[in-house]
C-alpha cells in the first residue's frame, strides 16, 4: 500500500518512499489519521515528511514523530524532510526534539 | 485593579442570589419536614456556593465572608460529616434571612455587615468543626534565592488528554528565566510497536534547567495544575544566601467594587424571561411582517375586486395583533409559585409560635400572572394566611374536641378563571362567627341594627375599615393592619377579594386578579353622549328592568330585586353628571356589578360592545377621580372613562346607608 | 483569538466571564449547565472550556468526563471555576480530565491572565 501511495507522488523519490504531508493543524485531533498514514508509509523503510504546511502543532504530534524516528531506527529505515515550517521548527526546538527529528533548524530554546 | 467594570452584572447577581435563597429556604423547609433527599442538600449547598462565588467576584466581601462560613457548614452536611437536625435547620433559615437583608443593604449601597449578621456569622463559625482562623498562605519559610533549578518532568500517559501542553509549560518557564532543555526522552512504558501505539498517550520526559533567580513559588505555580499528571522533581542549582521573605501586604478585599455598587441602585426593575417566550414573540413578529407585506401588496394596486382579500388581510392583521399582544403580555408573566414559596416558612414559624399544627397544601404554583401584580399580591396573601392560622385554625385540642384531625389544613391554590387569576386561601378551621361579626359591625355603626343581612354580606363586613374579630389580640393580629388593608391592596391591583365561611367547617378567601394591569376586557356603555367602560371581571349580568321593578327606599335610594336580594341602583349619569342621558330606568339598561361580594346595579343608556381597553392613568394625565380608575381610547377614537367598580359600589352602599 | 465555551449556571458569573473574554477579543459561547455545554461543544470546535463545578442538570465534573470522551476534545484545555474551599473537588475535576482551575473569586485580570496562560 505504501508503494501505491508513493507511485502517485513525484518520481524524484525512490519507489517505495512515502512523502507524508503534515496537516496545517497538526494537533491531537488530527493524529489518528496521521498515525495511520505513517504506519502505512513505514514498510517502505524511508519516510519522507512534508511539514511545510504546519501552522499549529502540539506535543502529541511531535511525540508521534519522535516515536516514528525510534521505529525507523529500529527497522534501519530513514527519515527525510521535504520541508518544514517556522511553527514546527519552533515547537520542536522548545521541546528539545529538533535534533532527534533531524529538523533543519534546531535553534536553542 | 480590575480593568473591566463589573457593576453591570450586580443586578443580575442580586436577582439570582435572591432566587437562590428562595430555593435554599424551600429546600431547608423540605429537609425540616423530614425529607432525607440528598438532592435537597445539594440544592442548598449549590445556592450558598453560587452566592459566595458571585459575592466575592463582585467585591461584596461581607456577603462572601458570611456565605463562606455557611458553605463550610453545608459542606460538612453534604459530605455526611454533620447530621441535619432542627437546630441546624433553624440556624440555616436564619442565615437565609440574614443574607436577604445583607443583599438588600448591598444593593442599596449601605454598610452590609451589622451586629446581627456578625453574631450569626460567629455562631456559624463556631459550629463548623475545628475551623481555625485561615492561615496566611504565604509564609514560605526561609525563601531561598538560587540561580536556577534543575527540573525533571515526565508526563504520565493521560497528561495530554487532560488538556496539558508541555509546549505551553515551557513557554511559561521561559517567562521566568532562560530555559535549557538538557534532554528529551521517551519513557519505557510506550508500546513497542509503532502501529499499535495511541498518539494521545504521553510517553515523553524532559530534563530541564531553568537559569535565573527564580523563586520556588513562581516555579511551583507553573506546575500547579499538574499534580497527578506527571512525575516532577525540582532541585535548586546552587543555593546562595537566604533572604527574608518579602513582606507582601495581604491582598485587600476588593473595596472599589463596593463603592461602585454604592452608586444608588434605583430599582428600574428587570425581568428574566424564558427564551421560549421571546421565541414566540419573534415568531409572531414574523407573521406580522408577512401580513403587512400582503396588505402592502393589495394597497399598491387596489381595486374593488380585491375587497375580499383586503378583508382577509385585515382579519389576519387583527389576529396577529391579538397574538402579539398576548405574547408581549406573557413576557411580564411569572408563576405565582414564587409567592407561594414564602408560605412554607411562614406557616412553620406560625405553627411554632401559636402551638398549632398546620398542613399546608399548595396548588397551581405554575399559574402565571403579571410581574407587578405578583409583587404586590404577596403582602395581602401573607395577611390572609396569618389570619387563617391565627384566627381560623383551632388549637389541636380544640380540633380534637370538634372531631377533626389535630393538624389543620391550609390550602392555597391559584388558577385561571376567564380572564382572571383566582387565588384561594382556604382553611378547615372554625369558620367566621357571623353573629359576632354582625354584633361588632352594629356596635361600630357599620350597619343599622335592624338591617337584614345574609351570611355572605355579614362575612364581607370584615373587610370594612377597622374591623377585627380576634377575641384577643395576639402578637400577629395586633399589628393594626386589618382586612380592610387587604381589600384595598387587592383593589389597587384591579382585583377583588371575598370570603365564604361555614361555621365549624372553615373559610375560603377568594382573590380575583386581572392577568395584567395594563389591559382590561371591558364592556363599553353609553351614558348620555359619553362612553363608560365597565370591567368585564366585575359584571354579573346586564338586564332591562321593567319600570315597576324599582322601589324607593325611605331615604330616596332606589333598589331592585335581583335573584334573592335587593340591590341599590346607581345612576351613572347622576354619579358622573352626564347630560342628555336616559333617566327612566325602564328605558335604560341595568348592569349588575360585584365587588368584594357586594353587588349594585349601574344604570346606563345602552350597551355599545365589548372591547379590550389599554388603561391610561387619569391620575398621571389629569387627577384622581372618584369612581373612575382610568381612561382609554375606544375604537372610534374618542376617550372613554373606565368605571372603578369598587368605588362605585362603595358609593352605592354609602348612599343606601345614609338613607 | 480563541473560541471559548463558558459554562456556569450563574448568569452574573457567566456574564462577567463572557464580557471579559469578549473584551479581550475572544469568541465566547455561553452555556448554563453541563448538558447545554455538551450540546454547544458538539456544534463548534472550542480552544478552551471554562466550567463551573456545581450546576444543576449536569455538573462540571460530569461534563468534563463527557467532553474528554470525545476525540476532538481530548487535548482541549478545560478549566474548572471553583472555590478554594474544595480541594477534593479540584481533584475530582482533575480525575475527570480537567486541565486546571481558576479559583473564585477572580477578577477580570486574573481571568485573562489564566486564559492567556492556557492558550499559550
Amino acid at each position: 500500500m505504501a508503494g501505491k501511495r508513493a507511485a502517485k507522488r513525484d518520481g524524484e523519490q525512490m519507489v517505495g518512499d512515502a512523502a507524508v504531508r503534515l496537516p496545517p493543524d497538526c494537533r491531537l485531533g488530527a493524529l489518528s489519521a496521521l498515525h495511520a498514514e505513517l504506519v502505512a508509509a513505514l514498510p517502505g523503510g524511508a519516510v519522507e515528511l512534508d511539514g511545510s504546511q504546519v501552522e499549529r502543532v502540539d506535543t502529541a504530534a511531535l511525540q508521534l514523530l519522535v516515536l516514528l524516528c525510534r521505529e525507523l531506527d529500529r527497522r534501519g529505515g530513514t527519515l527525510a524532510w521535504r520541508g518544514s515550517s517556522a511553527a514546527l521548527d519552533e515547537a520542536a526546538g522548545l521541546l528539545g526534539v529538533a535534533k532527534i527529528l533531524e529538523l533543519p533548524a534546531a535553534g536553542p530554546a | 485593579m480590575a480593568t473591566v467594570d463589573l457593576s453591570q452584572f450586580h443586578k443580575t447577581f442580586f436577582e439570582e442570589s435572591l432566587e437562590g435563597l428562595d430555593a435554599m429556604e424551600a429546600a431547608l423547609l423540605a429537609l425540616d419536614s423530614g425529607s432525607a433527599d440528598h438532592e435537597l442538600v445539594h440544592t442548598i449547598f449549590r445556592a450558598a456556593h453560587s452566592i459566595k462565588g458571585g459575592a466575592a467576584t463582585f467585591g461584596f466581601a461581607d456577603v462572601a465572608a458570611f456565605t463562606h462560613v455557611a458553605e463550610s457548614l453545608l459542606e460538612e452536611v453534604r459530605s455526611g460529616r454533620r447530621a441535619v437536625d432542627a437546630g441546624l435547620t433553624d440556624l440555616l433559615l436564619r442565615s437565609v434571612d440574614c443574607l436577604r437583608a445583607m443583599l438588600a443593604r448591598t444593593a442599596r449601597g449601605q454598610p452590609v455587615a451589622d451586629a446581627a449578621s456578625e453574631a450569626l456569622r460567629i455562631e456559624l463559625t463556631q459550629l463548623v468543626a475545628g475551623e481555625a482562623a485561615p492561615a496566611p498562605a504565604a509564609a514560605q519559610a526561609g525563601a531561598t534565592a538560587v540561580d536556577g533549578w534543575d527540573i525533571r518532568f515526565v508526563g504520565l500517559p493521560h497528561l495530554l488528554r487532560s488538556g496539558h501542553e508541555p509546549l505551553r509549560l515551557f513557554r511559561e518557564l521561559q517567562q521566568l528565566g532562560r530555559l535549557e532543555v538538557l534532554r528529551a526522552f521517551v519513557g519505557d512504558a510506550v508500546a513497542a510497536d509503532f502501529s499499535t501505539l495511541d498518539p494521545g498517550e504521553c510517553h515523553l520526559g524532559w530534563e530541564l534547567r531553568l537559569h535565573g533567580a527564580v523563586a520556588r513559588p513562581d516555579l511551583d505555580a507553573v506546575f500547579e495544575w499538574l499534580d497527578g499528571d506527571c512525575e516532577l522533581a525540582i532541585a535548586p542549582l546552587a543555593a546562595v544566601e537566604p533572604v527574608a521573605p518579602s513582606p507582601e501586604p495581604a491582598v485587600a478585599a476588593p473595596a472599589a467594587a463596593r463603592e461602585a455598587s454604592a452608586a444608588g441602585h434605583a430599582d428600574g426593575g428587570s425581568i428574566r424571561v424564558g427564551i421560549d417566550k421571546v421565541d414566540a414573540l419573534i415568531d409572531m413578529m414574523g407573521e406580522l411582517v408577512i401580513t403587512q407585506s400582503m396588505l402592502n401588496d393589495i394597497g399598491a394596486n387596489f381595486d374593488l375586486s380585491q375587497l375580499e382579500r383586503l378583508r382577509e388581510g385585515l382579519a389576519q392583521l387583527e389576529r396577529n395583533t391579538r397574538e402579539l399582544q398576548d405574547s408581549v403580555m406573557r413576557i411580564r408573566m411569572l408563576p405565582i409559585g414564587t409567592v407561594f414559596n414564602r408560605f412554607p416558612r411562614l406557616v412553620r414559624d406560625l405553627e411554632r409560635k401559636l402551638g398549632k399544627q398546620v398542613k399546608l397544601e399548595l396548588h397551581g404554583e405554575h399559574t402565571e400572572l403579571d410581574k407587578t401584580v405578583l409583587e404586590k399580591i404577596g403582602d395581602p396573601m401573607v395577611h390572609l394566611v396569618r389570619n387563617a392560622i391565627d384566627h381560623g385554625l383551632e388549637l389541636p385540642r380544640q380540633r380534637r374536641a370538634a372531631g377533626k384531625p389535630e393538624a389543620g389544613t391550609l390550602r392555597l391554590d391559584a388558577h385561571h378563571e376567564g380572564g382572571n387569576i383566582v387565588v384561594r386561601i382556604s382553611d378547615d378551621g372554625a369558620g367566621l362567627n357571623h353573629e359576632r361579626i354582625r354584633a361588632k359591625a352594629v356596635e361600630r355603626g357599620l350597619v343599622p341594627p335592624d338591617q337584614p343581612l345574609g351570611d355572605d354580606e355579614i362575612a364581607a363586613l370584615i373587610f370594612e375599615p377597622g374591623f377585627s374579630t380576634a377575641a384577643q389580640a395576639t402578637d400577629l393580629s395586633g399589628r393594626g393592619v386589618g382586612m380592610d388593608v387587604v381589600r384595598r391592596n387587592v383593589r389597587d391591583l384591579g382585583g377583588s377579594v371575598g370570603v365564604k365561611s361555614v361555621a365549624g367547617q372553615g373559610s375560603v378567601f377568594t382573590i380575583a386578579l386581572p392577568l395584567t394591569l395594563a389591559i382590561i376586557d371591558g364592556l363599553v356603555t353609553a351614558v348620555g353622549g359619553e362612553r363608560y367602560i365597565v370591567p368585564l371581571i366585575s359584571i354579573v349580568e346586564s338586564l332591562r328592568l321593567p319600570a315597576d321593578a324599582v322601589r324607593r327606599t325611605a331615604g330616596g335610594g332606589e333598589v331592585f330585586r335581583f335573584r334573592d336580594e335587593y340591590l341599590p341602583v346607581i345612576r351613572l349619569h347622576r354619579a358622573f353628571g352626564c347630560a342628555d342621558a336616559v333617566t327612566e330606568i325602564g328605558r335604560g339598561i341595568v348592569v349588575v356589578v360585584e365587588d368584594g361580594g357586594q353587588r349594585v346595579g349601574l344604570l346606563v343608556d345602552e350597551l355599545v360592545g365589548q372591547q379590550q381597553a389599554v388603561i391610561k392613568s387619569l391620575e398621571k394625565h389629569y387627577r384622581q377621580v372618584q369612581g373612575v380608575s382610568g381612561a382609554t381610547i375606544v375604537s372610534d377614537g374618542s376617550v372613554a372613562l373606565i368605571v372603578d367598580v369598587g368605588g362605585v359600589v362603595r358609593l352605592g352602599r354609602c348612599s343606601g346607608k345614609a338613607a | 483569538m480563541a473560541k471559548i465555551l463558558a459554562v456556569d449556571d450563574s448568569a452574573s458569573m457567566r456574564g462577567m466571564v463572557a464580557f471579559t473574554l469578549r473584551g479581550a477579543g475572544h469568541e465566547v459561547t455561553e452555556a448554563e449547565n453541563g448538558q447545554l455545554a455538551l450540546d454547544a461543544a458538539g456544534a463548534g470546535a472550542f480552544d478552551l472550556v471554562l466550567a463551573d463545578v456545581n450546576m444543576p442538570v449536569m455538573d462540571g465534573i460530569a461534563m468534563v468526563r463527557a467532553l474528554r470522551a470525545r476525540p476532538e476534545y481530548q487535548g482541549v484545555p478545560i478549566l474548572m471555576l471553583t472555590t478554594e474551599s474544595h480541594t477534593e473537588k479540584k481533584m475530582e475535576g482533575k480525575a475527570a480530565g480537567a486541565t486546571g482551575w481558576l479559583v473564585k473569586p477572580f477578577d477580570p485580570d486574573q481571568l485573562l491572565a489564566t486564559v492567556k496562560r492556557v492558550l499559550g
